[in-house]
């Protein structure tokens, strides 16, 4: 039986094939498949994260050690739904209105997914009404906002105002290319990720989860 | 090009060197009359909602430079897939349009045809054997439409011209991540790496026979290029990858160029650079351009950690340019240590968006003038 120590760096190293099998190999030797997601592959995108942070890989590395992930998500996740095991925290993302672009905010759907966030994607050129409406469904801790352009930058400010409007306990994060602190602080967001491996800390934060 | 009609809306900074000297003299950290007066443009909205343009007409980047009186630039080559794919419409929503682009990427855009950048859906490369099919079809380097015209250059841009001449020379990487998008890029790199390293060799090999055509024959005055291969927040390509496979390529063409005395070389790279920086340099590209504050910082900070080896052209903020006239002065004036050391050009750091008011950006161009030109 293979070790969740070498799925870690499996995915962490990006290799989907060996995430793959190590996943299968782990299931068949009978570990429960929330330890293979807690102690397997969300160490493995943590490492991911942190060496993100320390600018010794970029994006690249963090979309292929994501793709692994998602991979072994595959086969982990019908599992995981069968046995009624839901992640503690669940996020909304979206590109906010106008804005078509949606790297950055697939890259956060996967770094949230891989720390064990249950992410529903609501893809680009989102309203804030759809923003609410999937925020209050859910019972949404977290909310994030992307944008990439300076011009789609106003709808992110209508987006927190409506948000906030509707009283909500839910966090709102912002991000993307012409986002910064100060921008996030002028309208209201309650957090704001510089990228995707600071993403994961901030969110945590903003939930309350220690980081 | 130059067009007649147009009318200058604001006089040329004085000077008593020619513009191609001027450009020269500060790529090399020699004494000038004053700087180098360019900006990178505008994006389409600026044309529709700036009365300065909408009013008289202006509504391209080249006509702009023409109307504000920038000192005056000009790039020949151009080295891709030839022929392109055809463009096509795939489908239509109410509110976008998904296109075949030229690069054979499907894209979404809006259907309104308001100013964006391309939302990348799908590739037309994604495996070897794509690569291979569209490798023979569409880059050979024996084709026809490939051969410079060496008259046609020497008669556009002669020897005695007074402004600085560029060879373009390319991409060897942000290309490649154009025809297989961003995520394919990462992916290819790492599946099928002896593809992507065949894709970079091609775009490598077709610059170089440019090189050998045209630089036997035209004085060039410095090297052009693009990559944008770097966001916000770092590369978009596996930095072993640029360092082993895309740098020897660059070190191939810089020699080149500098056997014929082409030593100044800028790509157009937005986002954080600095990562790359150091590979940059190794390969021979020595400029950085347009330098986005939002993801580089500040340009003195990388122009006093890389000392004399690099230069920047580009670097100023364009979120301070939206923020007003205090913080425009603040950023500008921030600058005047490095344009006076020279090997730095400022201008705003991408394409000035519509945000930035008219009036402001007015007022910018007058403080560069009183801070960089004969003026001050």
């Amino acid at each position: 039986m293979p070790q969740l120590s070498e799925l870690t760096a499996a995915v962490a190293a990006g290799k989907r094939t060996d995430t793959v099998r190590l996943t299968q190999e782990l299931l068949a030797a009978g570990s429960a498949p929330q330890d293979i997601v807690e102690k397997g592959l969300v160490p493995g995108m943590a490492i991911v994260g942190e060496q993100f942070k320390k600018n010794e890989i970029f994006v690249p590395e963090m979309l292929v050690a994501a793709r692994a992930m998602k991979e072994a998500l595959k086969l982990l996740e019908p599992l995981l739904a069968s046995a009624g095991i839901k992640p503690k925290y669940t996020a909304i993302i979206g590109t906010v209105q106008g804005d078509l672009h949606d790297i950055g905010k697939n890259l956060i759907s996967m770094m949230w997914r891989g720390a064990n966030f249950a992410v529903i994607d609501l893809g680009t050129n989102v309203s804030a009404d759809k923003y609410l409406a999937a925020a209050k469904e859910h019972n949404a801790n977290l909310v994030g906002l992307s944008a990439l352009l300076t011009t789609t930058m106003p709808a992110m400010k209508d987006t927190v105002r409506i948000l906030k409007a509707a009283g909500l306990s839910t966090k709102i994060m912002v991000g993307g290319a012409p986002i910064t602190q100060a921008f996030a602080d002028e309208i209201g967001a309650d957090g704001y990720a510089a990228d995707a491996g600071t993403a994961v800390d901030i969110a945590k934060k903003l939930v309350g989860q220690a980081a | 090009m130059s067009t007649p009609a147009i009318t200058p809306f604001l006089p040329k900074w004085r000077g008593s060197l020619t513009d191609r000297a001027r450009f020269q003299r500060q790529m090399h950290r020699q004494p000038v009359d004053r700087c180098f007066n360019m900006e990178f443009g505008y994006w389409d909205d600026n044309f529709k909602l700036w009365p300065m343009f909408r009013d008289h007409g202006i509504t391209n980047n080249n006509d702009a430079d023409i109307f504000l009186n920038f000192d005056r630039t000009a790039v020949v080559g151009s080295h891709w897939m030839h022929p392109t794919f055809p463009y096509e419409e795939i489908s239509r929503t109410a509110t976008t349009r998904v296109l075949r682009n030229g690069d054979g990427l499907i894209a979404e855009v809006p259907m309104d045809g308001h100013d964006t950048i391309p939302h990348f859906l799908d590739s037309s490369v994604k495996t070897p054997d794509d690569w291979k099919r569209v490798k023979e079809e569409r880059f050979d380097r024996r084709h026809p439409d490939r051969k410079a015209d060496i008259a046609a250059i020497l008669r556009d841009h002669p020897a005695n011209r007074d402004y600085p001449l560029g060879v373009w020379c390319g991409s060897m990487i942000g290309k490649v991540r154009d025809m297989l998008t961003v995520e394919g890029l990462a992916y290819a790199v790492f599946d099928y790496p002896e593809m992507v390293e065949d894709i970079v060799e091609t775009s490598c090999v077709l610059v170089e026979d440019f090189l050998d055509a045209v630089l036997p024959h035209v004085a060039f005055d410095y090297a052009a290029g693009w990559e944008d291969i770097c966001y916000k927040s770092g590369p978009l390509v596996s930095v072993g990858f640029f360092r082993d496979v895309v740098v020897p390529r660059y070190k191939r063409i810089s020699t080149k160029l500098r056997a014929h005395g082409v030593d100044i070389w800028w790509i157009d790279c937005d986002g954080d650079v600095r990562p790359l920086i150091p590979h940059f340099l190794a390969g021979g590209v020595n400029t950085m351009f347009p330098w986005e504050v939002n993801g580089s910082g500040h340009p003195g900070e990388s122009l006093d950690r890389w000392g004399p080896e690099l230069r920047i052209m580009g670097g100023v903020d364009k979120m301070a340019l939206g923020r007003g006239r205090a913080a425009i002065r603040q950023w500008v004036g921030s600058l005047v240590p490095y344009v006076a050391a020279g090997g730095f050009i400022p201008f705003c750091d991408h394409r000035c968006p519509p945000n930035v008011d008219p009036d402001d950006y007015l007022y910018y161009l007058n403080l560069k003038e009183e801070l960089f030109g004969m003026r001050g």
